[in-house]
């Protein structure tokens, strides 16, 4: 199916499925209008201090002192968190992102921790490279983050993965880079390079 | 009467507390922001209410906007967050199944070959993970821009691209492999 035709029926078909759920949206502004009921646009502190600073009646001296302590408090609260923030810092954790689907429904079972092999993935990234993930069919085509800890450019993550056939590409700060030179072999779809890498049954998997 | 009032003159009138103001804008998004929400979600139930609440979201929160920015990408970015924190919950509480939720389906009185296109990208859509799903509705339903689709889902415009020419290999794929 060629490019533009599938971008029609996407579009055709997401237009048909609203057009079809039109009956749930009659009424929509007069459920949301009641449910505001006398709800109305929350003031930002600039035009809460504003208020509070306006001249009225009850004077200005009054509302001084209520700006004031509550300033006073903010700080106190600030200072609190600040403290409360330093006692939690700790050394960052190495983690791999999880690699499963963060949709509602996964496209694949997802219980592959038992008999898996380390695979090593690693990118000879520009040095000024700010992120690097790999995405495929293991991970459901979700980022699982590579990491160069000390800062040389290879960038590198390792990831359990049950015996099988698995395409794969790298995106180094958002763009796609699918000729991994480690990989078994290299496939072509929609103009670009994907890796593949074979696990197991032959394929060197590490 | 509102018809012919520009959308910066509605939302001054909504900040002045003129909720039929903002009700004429809930009538000009409210196609656009639950078509969001239902292309995000794969469920009629779930889009309609979190498109409610993003409506009252953006109302109770409009004096964070800026009248000189899209106010089109600033209610889509609020649907969006609120689309991922419905699909975060539903995770974390599934259920077997959801009532509303989009499958196949067609119309008999329509056209034999369309209606099976359409059934199959339903189906590739709603097995598509959200990571893919959430740019080609963007792009695809809502006809934004790359770089109004990135600030929307906070990821950078490179990835946009590449998620979008992925996604669609994806959703072929998965096309074919229930065709």
């Amino acid at each position: 199916m060629p490019h533009d035709e599938l971008e029609r029926i996407l579009r055709d078909t997401l237009q048909r499925e609203v057009a079809e759920s039109a009956p749930r949206l009659e009424g929509l502004e007069e459920r949301i209008l009641s449910d505001l009921g006398e709800r109305r646009p929350r003031l930002g502190l600039v035009e809460w201090l504003g208020q509070l600073l306006a001249p009225t009646r009850g004077g200005r001296v009054g509302q001084f002192a209520i700006v004031g302590a509550t300033a006073a408090a903010f700080l106190l609260i600030g200072l609190f968190i600040s403290g409360d923030l330093l006692d939690r810092v700790s050394p960052p954790q190495f983690e791999l992102a999880p690699a499963v689907a963060s949709g509602a429904a996964p496209m694949a079972d997802e219980d592959s921790v038992s008999g898996d092999q380390q695979v090593l993935f690693v990118v000879p990234a520009p040095l000024n490279a700010k992120t690097v993930v790999v995405v495929g069919d293991f991970n459901h085509w979700e980022e699982t983050a590579l990491t160069d800890d000390d800062h040389d450019g290879i960038w590198t993550a390792t990831i359990p993965l049950a015996p099988g056939r698995y395409e794969y590409g790298f995106l180094i700060d958002g763009r796609w880079w699918g000729e991994d030179p480690r990989a078994d072999e290299h496939v072509q779809s929609f103009g670009e390079y994907s890796s593949v890498r074979y696990v197991g049954r032959g394929g060197d998997g590490a | 009467m509102y018809r012919v009032q520009d959308e910066v003159s509605l939302l001054r009138a909504s900040l002045d507390g003129d909720t039929g103001a903002w009700g004429e804008m809930i009538s000009r998004y409210k196609d656009a922001v639950f078509g969001l929400c239902l292309g995000f979600l794969r469920n009629r139930a779930d889009a309609e209410d979190v498109a409610h609440d993003a409506f009252i979201r953006a109302y109770v929160n409009l004096r964070r906007f800026h009248l000189d920015k899209r106010f089109s990408t600033w209610l889509f970015t609020i649907a969006a967050n609120l689309c991922r924190n419905r699909l975060r919950y539903r995770k974390n509480h599934p259920v077997a199944e959801l009532p509303d939720q989009i499958k196949g389906g067609s119309d008999p009185a329509g056209d034999v070959a369309r209606e099976d296109r359409q059934t199959k990208v339903r189906e590739a859509l709603g097995r598509l993970p959200y990571g893919y799903r959430a740019p080609l509705v963007l792009r695809f339903y809502n006809d934004l821009a790359y770089q109004e689709i990135a600030g929307i889902l906070s990821i950078p415009e490179g990835t946009v691209k590449t998620r979008i020419h992925r996604g669609k290999a994806m959703l072929k794929q998965l096309m074919e492999e229930g065709a």
